[in-house]
Formats: structure tokens, C-alpha cells, sequence
């Protein structure tokens, strides 16, 4: 999954503001709100021209948190959406995640496209993983990893005996094997969060989405779930969207990079990082290491240029 | 120097306890012993055990007065109790679960949690007669008011990223209240039953006060009749003692049932 079509590094800011500047195929970027105009082949997540606006907290108008965001993300790797707090990421990876948790329509205007196919619900083949691990403690590691499948849609799916199966091959991938039957309360928080990510790649999802998953964890602990993630990618591979405002945690995890603006959220950057993992600490202490932070740091500083609100009629 | 929000041993805890109900039984004892107040306000400790004894007595047809008093008090509790129990609670988890009917029915119930239930006792009379069906349905009433909004609270304080997660795992909207909502809200359930019965039991003897033949409520009622303030004190007391047990006993009922909840 290397890929080393590497153009990022030295063009200096001349990308401020572009967008999927760097998308090999001939680019679908212009804004094609329109329901997925045949375009049932095409597999990844697409976001054409979205907007999105909130009511504003007090008094009428509303407040825009992203602004015309048009982002293609294809092919197994890692996805980093990085950009400082209350930018809008979340809320973004929500849109594709299918799940709506606001009052409001969302997106306000444009389009998500899940392999093609507009996304105005949860999706099958798009899983998230929270940073409030969401785990139920009441039940035990195992039943919590077992947990989809309690659902209909996958019980009419996967047999039991499958089940039974994939639960014990999570277990063991996120190294829970001997704890598959202590309760959450009786974990750190850092196997809570494996707990997790079993119990979203026991569904075999073709996209990931995680929301800040490692930012309640202390420095050791994310250092090992960020091992852990890049091994599950390997032997799990599929197309992980990875929120974070850690710059750090972007480098070190990211095939891609996507820097995104203060509200309203746009891209302000976007780069891919050819590095193969695991990227040892020799490497983020390099030369190119240390351009890609700049890098970043540059555009995320330039960014808060314009004022932080806008608020429309 | 005393700090009184430092923290206390389980035995200095219940060392205080028993003193201060010591205290009041002393100084009661000693109001009504000395003469400070007449027996017929106020009659002392041992007047009161005594009255106690007499009422459990069995008498000719060995029935005790007290015993079938309770009994019957008990079991009006009990059904009440079990239709608050299996007709509020999934009132109040519909409620918690979708705002939609939450809109339409808490109009119809938040306002009784302040209204005085009391007052609708002769409506319930003229509706249901003077008979057991009317102490039920006041029992039923009086409680439901308050078991539903908790319920309901109980639903809500759930954080959101349950129902979104499970939501997002596959979930129907009902799955996703079902597994994702409702367990996580079920300690909680629990102590608004848990209220709501205890709430019961302050209702009873009002529950009884109309032409009950027996319980507690109408045994203070016909002691009151015969200023026999000593047997009064008794119907209170046991009253008093049987909300304490029946709200341990569902305490620790529900503590083996979450046993998750305290961590």
C-alpha cells in the first residue's frame, strides 16, 4: 500500500486551499451533488461540494462548519483527517458514517457517496469507532465483541458457528484472547478500545471510521494502539478514515494526510506520506519528517486567518 | 480539627446512626415520661410497645389485629405496585426512547407530579365506588406520576453514543434502544421503582382513610377515632418499618442485578 506517487513534500503552501489535488484518476472533483450519476463502479468515498450548517446558539442564522468540501478517498490505506479542534471533522466523518446524531439535515447541501452510491443512512460496509469506547458493561469482553450480531441484519447473515469464529480470530488479533471474558470495568483503557475495534472489524467493514480513537489514551498506550491499528490494517486491510488533531499521530499512522481549515471547514492540505509503516522514530526525526510538521503546522497556523464563524441569514 | 466532609468508617457510620435515633428515642421517652406533655399528645416509648403488643395479640378468633392490618396493607401495595411497575415503566422507556412520544404524553403526566394527587380522591370514589378497586387506582395513580418522568430521565441520561453506535453496528431504531439504550438505562429504571414504591407507602394510609375495613391506614384511622394516640404511634411505626424493608430488600435486589452499575 506504499504508494510513491510523492509530490507533497516540497511544493511549500502552493496547495493552500486546493483540493484532492492529488488523486491519480482523471479527477471526478467537480461538485456533482446530483445522486449518484451512474457511477455504480466507482468504489471509495466521495464528498462533492458538501456543506454544512448548524443553527446558531443564540438568535437566528446559522453558523457554516464546513464550507464546499470536496475530498475522494480510495483504495485500502490510511486516511488522517486532521484539523484543530471543533474544525468540523467529526462531524464530517458522521456524514459517512451514515449516522445523523444532529437535528438538522446533514449534509446541508452536496453529496456523500459511499463505492458510488449516495450514503443517507448507516451503511453496511462502514463501521465507526468511537473515542467513548461505547462499550456495554454489563456484558463481557466476548458478548461485547459478539455485539452486531445481535442485531437482524447480521444474525440473518453470518451463521452462528461463523460467529463464534470471527469473535475468537478478533479476540485474538486485538490480543484479548485471555481476557474475553472479564468485564469492560476490569480493562485499561487502552484494551477498552480494542474491545473497540474488534467489535467493528468483526464485521469485516470495507471502510473504518474512527474519531479521535486513541485521544482519552496516555502516550504509551497510544503508541501501542497505533501499532496495533497499523497491524489490523495489514491483516485486515481496508480504507481507514482516522479523525485526529494530533499531528504526531497523522505522521505516524497517515498513507494520506488531509489537513482541514478552522470552521468552516475546507481542505487546506492534502499529501501523501510514502513512508512504509511501522515509521520508526529514525524516521520522524528525518529531514522529510520534519517538512511534512512544518508543513502542517504552516497551514493549520495560516488558516485561522479568516474569522472562525461565519454566520448567514 | 473535625472535617465534616472527611470521609467515615462503616462502623463509625452506623455508630452515629444508632445514636442519634437513641437520642430521640431519649428524649422523647422523656418528655412524655416526665409529664412535659400530655399522653394523649404525645404517649411514651414503652405506652406505644405496649399497644404493640396488645394489637399483634392474637384475640378470641386468633386472628392478630395488627398482623391481618399489614397483610392487607401489604397486598394492597403489592398490586398497585406491579401494575405501576408493568404499565409505567414501558410508558416511560417509549418516552425516553423517542422524543415524538415524549411530546405527546408528558403534557399528560409531568403536570401530576406537582398536582395534589390527594384531591382526586372523591373523583375516584364517585368513578369507582368505596371499594378495593378505588384504593388500587389511587395507590396506581399516585405513583405511576412519578415512575414514568424517571423512567423516562433514566432513558435520557443515557449518552448518545450508545444508540449512534449500535445504530451504526446495523441496529434497527428499536434494536438500537433495545441493546444499545434500555440496558444502560436499567439501573437507573430501578431506582425510579425503587422511589415509586417507596412513595406507595406514604400513600396508604390516605389509600385506606375511606371505608377500609382493614389495614394500617384505617387501624390509625379508628385509633385516632378513640384518641388512642399509643396505637396511632404503632400503625406509623409499622408503617415506617415496612417501607425501610421493602426498600432495602429492592436495593439489594437491584444491586445484584447491575452489579456493574457502582464501577
Amino acid at each position: 500500500m506504499a504508494d510513491p506517487s510523492d509530490q507533497a513534500p516540497d511544493d511549500d503552501g502552493a496547495d493552500l486551499g486546493a483540493t484532492a489535488m492529488l488523486e491519480a484518476p482523471p479527477a471526478a472533483t467537480e461538485p456533482v451533488p446530483g445522486p449518484a450519476a451512474g457511477a455504480a463502479s466507482q468504489l471509495g468515498i466521495s464528498l462533492r461540494g458538501v456543506i454544512q450548517e448548524f443553527p446558531a446558539p443564540e438568535g437566528d442564522g446559522v453558523i457554516r462548519v464546513i464550507e464546499d468540501l470536496n475530498l475522494d478517498l480510495e483504495g485500502d490505506g490510511i486516511y488522517m483527517l486532521l484539523g484543530p479542534s471543533g474544525c468540523g471533522k467529526s462531524t464530517l466523518l458522521y456524514m459517512m458514517g451514515g449516522v445523523r446524531p444532529f437535528d438538522v439535515p446533514s449534509p446541508t447541501s452536496g453529496a456523500v457517496l459511499i463505492d458510488g452510491r449516495p450514503c443517507d443512512g448507516p451503511h453496511d460496509d462502514v463501521v465507526m469507532v468511537f473515542q467513548r469506547y461505547g462499550n456495554r458493561p454489563d456484558m463481557t469482553v466476548r458478548d461485547n465483541v459478539a455485539f452486531p450480531f445481535r442485531f437482524k441484519l447480521w444474525k440473518d447473515r453470518v451463521p452462528k458457528a461463523e460467529v463464534d469464529a470471527r469473535v475468537d480470530e478478533m479476540l485474538e488479533a486485538v490480543g484479548l484472547a485471555d481476557k474475553a471474558n472479564l468485564r469492560p470495568s476490569q480493562l485499561s483503557g487502552g484494551q477498552n478500545q480494542r474491545v473497540a475495534l474488534a467489535r467493528a472489524l468483526v464485521l469485516r467493514p470495507r471502510y473504518l471510521l474512527m474519531d479521535e480513537p486513541f485521544g482519552a489514551l496516555d502516550a504509551q498506550t497510544r503508541d501501542e494502539m497505533q501499532t496495533l491499528l497499523h497491524e489490523l490494517h495489514r491483516s485486515h486491510p481496508c480504507v481507514i478514515v482516522f479523525v485526529t488533531h494530533d499531528v504526531t499521530e497523522a505522521l505516524t499512522l497517515g498513507d494520506r494526510v488531509v489537513v482541514l481549515s478552522t470552521r468552516p471547514a475546507k481542505v487546506a492540505a492534502d499529501f501523501r506520506i510514502s513512508e512504509p509503516r511501522p515509521r520508526s522514530a529514525i524516521w520522524h526525526r528525518s529531514t522529510e519528517a520534519q517538512r511534512f510538521e512544518e508543513r502542517i503546522l504552516k497551514t493549520l497556523h495560516s488558516g485561522s486567518g479568516h474569522g472562525h464563524l461565519r454566520v448567514s441569514a | 480539627m473535625w472535617n465534616p466532609y472527611g470521609p467515615i468508617s462503616p462502623a463509625a457510620r452506623r455508630l452515629l446512626g444508632v445514636a442519634a435515633v437513641l437520642v430521640v428515642l431519649g428524649v422523647w421517652a422523656l418528655v412524655s415520661g416526665m409529664g412535659w406533655v400530655s399522653q394523649a399528645k404525645l404517649p411514651t416509648p414503652w405506652s406505644v410497645a405496649s399497644a404493640f403488643g396488645r394489637l399483634a395479640m392474637p384475640d378470641q378468633n386468633g386472628d392478630s389485629l395488627l398482623f391481618v392490618a399489614t397483610k392487607w396493607s401489604l397486598l394492597r401495595v403489592f398490586v398497585a405496585g406491579m401494575l405501576v411497575v408493568i404499565i409505567g415503566t414501558p410508558i416511560g422507556i417509549l418516552m425516553g426512547a423517542s422524543p415524538k412520544i415524549n411530546a405527546a404524553f408528558s403534557p399528560l403526566i409531568d403536570p401530576f407530579r406537582s398536582a395534589p394527587i390527594v384531591a382526586v380522591v372523591p373523583v375516584l370514589v364517585m368513578w369507582f365506588g368505596i371499594g378495593e378497586l378505588t384504593k388500587i387506582v389511587f395507590l396506581f395513580m399516585g405513583a405511576v406520576v412519578y415512575l414514568i418522568p424517571m423512567v423516562r430521565d433514566a432513558m435520557q441520561a443515557v449518552p448518545r453514543t450508545y444508540y449512534i453506535s449500535a445504530r451504526d453496528l446495523g441496529a434497527t431504531p428499536w434494536e438500537a434502544v433495545r441493546h444499545g439504550v434500555l440496558p444502560m438505562a436499567m439501573p437507573r429504571v430501578a431506582d425510579a421503582i425503587i422511589v415509586s414504591v417507596s412513595i406507595m407507602w406514604t400513600y396508604i394510609t390516605v389509600a385506606e382513610y375511606y371505608n377500609a375495613e382493614k389495614g394500617l391506614g384505617q387501624l390509625i384511622q379508628n385509633a385516632r377515632r378513640f384518641s388512642a394516640m399509643d396505637q396511632v404511634f404503632v400503625g406509623i411505626f409499622v408503617i415506617v418499618g415496612l417501607a425501610l424493608v421493602t426498600f432495602q430488600l429492592m436495593r439489594t435486589i437491584k444491586r445484584k442485578l447491575y452489579p456493574w452499575e457502582a464501577e
